[in-house]
């Protein structure tokens, strides 16, 4: 109680999706949660292209979605910082992350998981670097010049130094949230926790908005504390999202193709109408949803 | 019953070579792992830990998993017993001592030693942008033993000298290889091609056949491997599944059909 005896109000986190824009700008790092073909932050990625942002250093998850590679199609992106960018049976490898690595015209730096989780962990516990023994008697420090050899001060055994990797602002997306920001899955969240602990901030778009007390009665389910929460039904579309809907693959089947016809055909025009179509015409998430259209949006169920 | 293909040869080589109560990944995308996965777990690993979508899973009194193909799809954890974050399984490798896990390829050495970065010589500009190494770079240099497994079997897979090295086989040769470079796992055991299945010659470490898949030559195997491969006197035909092995793979672990595509 406050002097006056009033009591302050806790404050809300609830961010409008229009007030993304506060959250990101030119030359940030900036982390995407989920994994593969699985709980990508797309509001926020489909807000970042509408919003032209450019030389973004971008940490993609572990196995790192098409959500990176839309992102390097549509000119976002310098640098890639996961050890995959694809979306497996889908696409093996993302066709734009392929072309524009292959042209140079994104830096790609090159680690596996083990590195790249290493990275983030020495974030997250403000250390400068972390050791790792995967990468010994390998090309990695040869071809990722922040990856260096150095003897083990106690035991002199040779191991890896990994550089922090701490993002400016994590983008995740997971099945609920209240309006303080208590973050639950359903599922294991992938690495988003990590993601979490490694960033200066954490934005999460959340399939629902709960109630404190319905997060209360599970809170050992509450896996990270966001800085910032936005309602986002069908947000992580067209990738899946555990417990609500799985992967679009027709709409990433388009997605693939545009990308195909640049990097194999130098024709950017099926990429630019699917911008137009699904990201640049349509003014906000709800806009999106419509041009997906309610029918293929239902039909998406997991059981 | 249908002879067996090509496929069922090596997912039944993999079972075979998997121990009860051993940790395994039931990958996606490579349905000759995941049949050999779980054909070693329903046949004779009822205690194997099978990893699913990141979760635990047991599925030894389950008819039929569906085929799931993509890492994560939840519906493949309705079996789970237990869930764990990616980057936990990656980063606390000490409790994966007993895990076998597969690694695949762009480039082999003669020694094993793999590659998943790419083509060229120049790190910046790749001829060919590989996958990257996911996760193997890590995995392989802990897991008690791991198997190389190539979709191709050619002198531009098999390659005297890896543009880059993703993840270390048998290094520079010899028993002692991976202990000199401090690396704790047990390395490459086996290659799977879709000619043969190649072994390491316990000395050297330099890779050798083992044995051909039925209809293919040891001649043929050499010609399409881009180094000399060692050949012993005697090279088998790769064993065929029995009946009961066949049972499981085809009607409980693949009742669509993949590895006979």
């Amino acid at each position: 109680m406050g002097p006056s005896g009033s009591e302050a109000e806790r404050r809300s986190l609830l961010v409008e999706e229009a007030g993304l824009s506060r959250w990101l700008r030119d030359g940030m790092c900036i982390a995407l949660g989920g994994l593969a073909t699985a709980c990508h932050a797309m509001i926020a990625v489909r807000h970042i292209v509408r919003l032209g942002l450019r030389d973004l250093t971008v940490v993609g998850s572990a196995v790192g979605g098409l959500d990176v590679d839309l992102l390097i199609g549509a000119g976002c992106v310098r640098k890639v910082i996961c050890p995959y960018v694809g979306a497996e049976a889908l696409a093996s490898i993302g066709p734009f992350y392929r072309a524009a690595a292959e042209r140079g015209e994104i830096e790609v730096w090159e680690c596996d998981e083990g590195q790249y989780y290493a990275g983030l962990q020495a974030a997250g516990q403000m250390l400068p670097f972390m050791p790792t023994r995967g990468g010994v008697g390998t090309s990695y420090p040869d071809v990722n010049s922040d990856l260096k050899l150095f003897p083990d001060p106690l035991r002199g055994e040779t191991l890896v130094a990994v550089p922090a990797i701490a993002p400016d602002v994590a983008l995740l997306h997971a099945a609920q949230a209240d309006a303080y920001g208590n973050v639950q899955f359903v599922g294991t969240g992938y690495a988003d926790r990590l993601l979490w602990r490694a960033a200066d901030r954490t934005l999460v778009q959340v399939e629902k908005v709960v109630s404190n007390e319905e997060i209360r009665r599970a809170p050992e389910r509450t896996a990270l504390l966001a800085h910032g929460v936005l309602r986002a039904p069908f947000g992580a579309h067209p990738f899946s999202s555990p417990g609500f809907y799985l992967e679009d693959r027709a709409h990433i089947g388009e997605l693939v193709e545009a990308g195909r016809a640049l990097a194999r055909r130098g024709d950017r025009g099926p990429f630019e109408r699917y911008l137009d179509r699904y990201v640049r015409g349509p003014a906000d998430h709800v806009a999106y949803l419509e041009a997906v259209g309610l029918r293929r949006l239902l039909a998406l169920g997991e059981y | 019953m249908d002879a067996p293909s090509v496929k069922e040869l090596m997912a039944t080589f993999i079972a075979r070579d998997i121990t009860d109560g051993e940790e395994v990944f039931v990958g996606t995308n490579l349905p000759v792992i995941r049949a050999g996965a779980l054909l070693a777990h329903l046949h004779h690993g009822p205690s194997m830990r099978v990893m699913v979508a990141h979760t635990r899973t047991n599925l030894h009194r389950t008819p039929v998993m569906e085929y799931f193909e993509l890492l994560t799809d939840w519906r493949g954890a309705r079996w789970a017993e237990a869930y764990f974050n990616d980057n936990e399984i990656v980063m606390y490798q000490k409790s994966r001592r007993d895990s076998v896990f597969f690694v695949g390829a762009l480039q082999i050495d003669p020694f094993g030693n793999s590659n998943l970065i790419g083509l060229g010589r120049d790190p910046r500009r790749l001829t060919l942008r590989g996958p990257g190494a996911i996760a193997t770079t890590t995995n392989a240099s802990y897991v008690r033993r791991f198997y190389l497994f190539v979709n191709e079997h050619s002198p531009r897979v098999f390659v005297p000298r890896c543009d880059f090295v993703s993840t270390v086989g048998w290094g520079e040769g010899g028993a002692d290889a991976r202990r000199r470079l401090g690396l704790p796992g047990g390395g490459p055991r086996y290659c799977l091609t879709p000619l043969a299945v190649l072994d390491f010659e316990e000395t050297s470490k330099r890779l050798r056949l083992h044995s051909v898949h039925p209809g293919v030559t040891v001649d043929e195997v050499k010609a399409r491997t881009g180094f000399e491969l060692l050949v012993p006197d005697r090279v088998p035909v790769t064993g065929f599944p029995d009946d009961d092995e066949l049972d499981i793979l085809r009607r409980r672990v693949d009742p669509q059909g993949l590895l006979r595509r």
